[in-house]
């Protein structure tokens, strides 16, 4: 079954050639904008057709997926109402003859529908009751998942049959203050499309069986949404505006994001994700620091997590403890974050003679050993299985940081001023992430991952600066980790095993390694999309699997990738062979002839 | 009449450095055929497409009229063409019997084998006193007949040798090419890739020159001996190393 | 209790005048070569594969858990009761369930995960390796019945234990160990015969040491990789099915513990060393009985002590015993 010799696998460097004219699609290229207007007008139809035959399984689908469109023309709301959006999209776009990059618009466009009819059509048949809920049966016609998909398919080759143009980038400049309302509308914009696909599908998941579709769906459409924005480079705009007036953005996005609790999403339930989030957020950044700046694999890096959790849980006051004092939580959170980066250097270490995948083994064997002591109660420190509980609450002037607490006419749910405090927490880890990159430091880094050898013939000290990344990276998790401990109340030895060091490293990696959306990004996906896909949780590991093998395979530079990476997981493009083949040292390409 | 091996407009890239742009030759049975040039030519790289290990982007390599540029680097060897690549690259931890019974890999006849390695063992007595050793502990020299050896234990059509005389001393490269010239005498087509174009156009029934990842100038290795701007170039440059 | 306090402790115990008689000694020595035996036969896997794409394949671990899942399968479900009573027709036949089931998973995932990544940067692969992992041990734990809690395994080979008098005590050894620790050095034995002398070992070795020189020979690499995986999941899940039997109970969680001290084994061995990669094995399991007898901690702490061991490895002679320092990726 293996050994058929193809092409693609066998050549070490298959020369790169320019994406060929659309190969068999190239047929299609004079009747593009009809299969693109096609496209879009049959999505609009499918939403506005009935989705199922009957009530199904587990009670009625949401979004009235029964609906017959003449019956009750405007209740056309969630799932349909992202398909008509997405689909007149696509029908302007493919019509008005001014706009750019057409092709690669409509192609976001069309993975949006059929992202959106396939999610539900699969939902409705699986969960619902066979394939017959959503074809034509009972005398009802409601094949509108079908029609929907056929417009996505359709929509996708007719953007692709003629070639994919390149992204433009716009020079437009704005007044000042027109381009600070502009970001001002652009976060607000995107403060309210995170609420809205965090509430999607009801908090929990617990009351709607069909949860879990809603949010896929949602999140397959605002996706798509995005994915056209970025083809018409408007995104791409939107950034260079922001990076213009850099820390006005940050500003107006720590605000931003301080406001989520006056949103949909402000309920404990959700304050409380967001802080876990926060954690792992914080945590990840630290991790991208050693993977993404300096390139050193950490396969132990939750340890530092718990050493800090467990530093401040020993000196919390909490009954277990060992140590029995009390101390503020900013000089705890100080301490932990010291002790943990003392823990990162002694780690880190070994990077003066060990590179590579023997390194990540190295850290792996220390993240081992962390778990192991812990579990064993080491010094009577960690509690051993009976872990450190009742860790009592962060408080501040008598208000503890569990309550829920009323501001003016505003009441807040309990948990917010966790959730403050871990947006402030993650905003001053981003920054020192975002100010170490672009310094002196942060330049030797990337030169040791890029090339350590010549990094070290440029006259870079890498061992210390190779150990002072683990240092730093611990630290911050450190940090996040004395959180942890009093968030949470408890602290047990099993919160920190290898499985979470291979997530966070998974968030880092399905970010976009070096990034700092990145290792955000991939935190909040990773810990949101289970909280929203109970129905799945048996399945959430065997997923989180199968999704890191498929990362790598067709997407290893994440989601949003480094403007400046290039090397360890970044190819130049999907099938581009490397610099030179692995097995032939420098040579060829640049010295063709020999000697 | 179709020629042995014929080089069509040979584009070859690693990434989007182009290497090769442009190469065309021929190859009759039976002749020495050298491809000279500097360093970073392509001359190197257009032996690794022709044997498979890279793919051109475009152009075609065809092989007594049917194309082989598409097929995998294992099966070349299978339509008798061996290359010899440059900087030897001998199978260093293991013997010399090993290195030569790899070169004879895709063969089953025992017989055959056990009679060619004799043959490489008349022709390079050296590496039969020491067939047992380990051909990372040889010499230069006695590393490149292992090289030619180990090629030649596929009993190719073509034998590709990549600079064969690098790093020799003057007796040592003399010594190849006599090798050489008598395995044209056996009837063995050779293509040669080589920096010394003296002793590689001496020794060439046709020679090309390769320029900038371009065929720029061909013909006998007499003409391109005489040629004055081929002497200018490369000569000079060859007398010396 | 001060970390040298214990230290010292524990050392009076296996040293000093209240130290165990030497049976116990003995006794230790035994399980650790039998567990030994065992990473030893996994190490082959990693130092194979590792050997000839510098991979180092987390996933092999769970091939052997796989394997030892396959083993009790075809016990359960497939083999009829007269052939269950009767070792020397049961052994061999979940023998090759075992091995059929880990050879199947070790090659597809050659195939569709790693396969595709073979020019991709280093990191990648070994990410992939990650995820393999996580989701092997998922998709049993899953879809194999009431595999979330550890199941019972049979006893397919002859019951009891051989046990003799020494040293002022009784030593037992389970026959069942016995086979554990023949089988793997009479397999780790045959590999060397068939690396060192055939024609497909030389063709293993040549596309270990140059890939490319290797397809100028006419060896077809993707052919000697889907070999190298072939004979690294055979053996793993030989080995599961042959670990089950003995500790008559299996999980999931065996293959990626079992895997990491493999892993281990073979770096201390010297990556690509068959003989070094049973060497280490060896030793990694006398560390672990041994270690839980004598080290501070006890029991308790043998894990830590291996993978002590294997960072001091690591750090300081990353090219084991009898690695090449050539291939050291240090």
């Amino acid at each position: 079954m293996t050994t058929t010799p193809s092409p693609d696998t066998t050549s070490p460097a298959e020369p790169l050639s320019p994406p060929p004219p659309a190969g068999r699609l190239a047929a299609l290229a004079p009747r593009v904008t009809l299969l693109r207007v096609a496209g879009g007008a049959l999505a609009v139809i499918g939403a506005l057709l009935p989705w199922a035959t009957f009530v199904l399984n587990e009670g009625p689908y949401p979004e009235k997926s029964t609906l017959q469109f003449f019956v009750a023309p405007l209740a056309v709301t969630g799932f349909r109402l992202h398909l008509v959006v997405l689909g007149l999209a696509t029908i302007v776009v493919s019509l008005v003859p001014a706009v750019p990059a057409k092709g690669r618009i409509v192609r976001a466009l069309g993975w949006g529908i059929i992202a959106i009819a396939v999610l539900n059509g699969a939902y409705i048949a699986v969960e619902g009751g066979g394939v017959g809920a959503i074809t034509a049966a009972g005398g009802s016609v409601a094949f509108g998942s079908l029609v929907a998909l056929a417009g996505g398919v359709l929509a996708v080759l007719g953007a692709t049959a003629a070639g994919l143009e390149p992204v433009p980038t716009w020079t437009w400049r704005l007044p000042t203050w027109a381009e600070w309302l502009l970001l001002v509308v652009v976060y607000i914009l995107l403060l309210l499309v995170v609420a809205a696909v965090l509430t999607s599908g009801g908090q929990g998941g617990v009351v709607n069986p069909y949860a879990g579709a809603v949010f896929l769906s949602t999140l397959g459409a605002v996706g798509g949404a995005l994915g056209a924005l970025h083809a018409s480079g408007l995104l791409g705009w939107v950034g260079v505006v922001s990076e213009r007036h850099r820390v006005y953005s940050v500003i107006v996005l720590l605000a931003v994001a301080l406001a989520l609790p006056l949103t949909g999403a402000g309920t404990e339930y959700w304050m409380t994700v967001a802080a876990n989030i926060g954690v792992y957020a914080a945590t990840a950044i630290g991790l991208n620091i050693v993977v993404g700046l300096a390139g050193l694999l950490d396969l132990g890096y939750v340890a530092f997590l718990g050493i800090g959790a467990f530093v401040a849980a020993n000196l919390s006051g909490a009954a277990a403890s060992q140590v029995g004092i009390e101390l503020p939580f900013p000089v705890v959170m100080v301490i932990s974050a010291v002790i943990a980066g003392i823990f990162g250097a002694i780690v880190g270490s070994p990077t003066l003679r060990v590179r590579g995948d023997y390194l990540a083994i190295v850290t792996l064997a220390f993240g081992e050993i962390f778990v192991r002591s812990a579990q064993n109660n080491i010094g009577g420190l960690t509690g051993g299985a009976n872990a450190i509980p009742n860790i009592p609450p962060v408080s501040v002037l008598g208000t503890s940081f569990a309550d829920p607490i009323t501001v003016g006419p505003i009441q807040l749910p309990s948990g917010v001023l966790y959730y403050v405090l871990i947006v402030l927490l993650v905003a001053a880890v981003m920054l020192v992430f975002g100010n170490l990159k672009n310094s002196r430091l942060g330049r030797a880094w990337i030169a040791i991952r890029e090339d350590e050898d010549a990094a070290r013939a440029m006259g870079i000290r890498t061992g210390p600066i190779k150990i002072l990344a683990f240092l730093i990276g611990a630290m911050l998790a450190g940090l996040a980790g004395a959180f942890f401990a009093h968030k949470t109340a408890v602290v047990a030895y099993d919160s920190f095993r290898f499985l979470e060091s291979v997530t966070l490293l998974a968030a880092v990696i399905l970010g976009g390694m070096g990034t700092i959306p990145g290792a955000v990004l991939g935190a909040s996906i990773l810990f949101v999309l289970p909280e929203k896909l109970r129905e799945f949780s048996d399945y959430r590991l065997l997923l989180f699997g199968i999704a890191l093998i498929l990362i790598m395979r067709f997407r290893p530079q994440g989601l949003v990738p480094d403007r400046h990476r290039r090397a360890e997981l970044a190819a130049d493009a999907p099938g581009a062979p490397p610099p030179l083949p692995a097995t032939a040292p420098v040579q060829t390409a640049a010295a063709g002839g020999g000697s | 009449m179709t020629p042995f091996l014929e080089v069509r407009d040979l584009t070859v890239a690693y990434g989007a450095i182009q290497a090769v742009r442009g190469v065309s030759f021929t190859v009759e049975q039976g002749q020495i055929v050298s491809l000279i040039g500097s360093n970073g030519a392509g001359k190197t790289t257009t032996l690794r497409t022709i044997s498979g290990l890279l793919r051109p982007v475009s152009g075609e390599i065809l092989l007594d009229g049917t194309p082989i540029h598409r097929r995998p680097a294992h099966e070349i060897l299978g339509l008798g063409v061996a290359h010899s690549p440059e900087g030897r690259r001998l199978f260093a931890r293991m013997t010399v019997e090993e290195n030569l019974r790899l070169g004879a890999y895709t063969r089953r006849d025992e017989a055959g084998i056990v009679a060619d390695l004799d043959r490489v063992y008349d022709l390079f007595p050296v590496l039969g006193e020491r067939r047992r050793n380990k051909a990372g502990l040889f010499s230069g020299g006695e590393q490149q007949m292992l090289a030619i050896g180990r090629a030649l234990m596929s009993r190719p059509k073509l034998l590709m040798l990549d600079e064969p005389s690098m790093g020799l001393s003057p007796i040592m490269t003399q010594k190849i090419f006599d090798t050489v010239r008598g395995l044209r005498a056996d009837g063995t087509t050779v293509l040669l890739v080589e920096q010394n174009a003296l002793a590689a156009l001496a020794l060439s029934d046709r020679a090309y020159v390769i320029d900038l990842g371009r065929t720029t100038l061909t013909g006998t290795g007499g003409e391109l001996l005489a040629d004055p701007r081929v002497q200018e170039a490369y000569l000079g440059e060859g007398v010396s190393s | 209790m001060g970390l040298l306090e214990s230290f010292s402790t524990q050392l009076t115990q296996c040293f000093g005048s209240t130290s165990p008689p030497v049976f116990v000694f003995l006794q230790q020595i035994i399980n650790g070569l039998v567990l030994g035996s065992l990473i030893g036969l996994i190490a082959l896997g990693y130092t194979m594969v590792y050997g000839i794409i510098q991979l180092i394949n987390f996933a092999h671990g769970e091939v052997f858990m796989v394997g030892a899942y396959g083993g009790l399968a075809t016990f359960t479900y497939l083999l009829p009761t007269f052939a269950a009573r009767e070792w020397y027709i049961a052994l061999p036949l979940v023998l090759l369930g075992g091995a059929l089931i880990s050879v199947l998973v070790a090659v597809a995932m050659e195939r569709f995960a790693y396969r595709p990544l073979r020019n991709a940067p280093r990191l990648a692969p070994l990410i992939t390796a990650l995820g393999v992992s996580v989701a092997l041990q998922e998709a049993v734990r899953v879809f194999y019945p009431n595999a979330t809690a550890a199941l019972p395994f049979p006893n397919i080979f002859v019951p009891g234990s051989l046990s003799f008098s020494v040293g002022g005590g009784d030593i037992a050894i389970k026959y069942s160990g016995i086979l554990l620790l023949v089988v793997s050095l009479v397999l780790a034995i045959a590999l060397q015969i068939f690396v060192d002398g055939s024609r497909m070992g030389r063709a293993m070795r040549a596309t270990a040491q140059d890939r490319d020189v290797a397809r100028l020979m006419g060896i077809n690499p993707d052919r000697v990789i889907v070999l190298t995986f072939v004979i690294g999941g055979a053996l793993a899940g030989i080995g599961g099915v042959l670990y089950g039997g003995y500790l008559n109970n299996i999980n999931i969680d065996m293959g990626f513990q079992t895997g990491i001290f493999a892993f281990t084994a073979a770096v201390l061995g010297g990556i690509g060393s068959i003989r070094g990669a049973v060497i280490g094995g060896l030793l990694i399991g006398l560390v672990k009985s041994l270690g839980g007898q004598c080290l501070p901690g006890g029991t308790a702490y043998d894990y830590v002590w291996i993978f002590v061991v294997l960072i001091v490895v690591l750090v300081f002679r990353p090219q084991g015993f009898f690695g090449e320092t050539e291939r050291v990726r240090a």
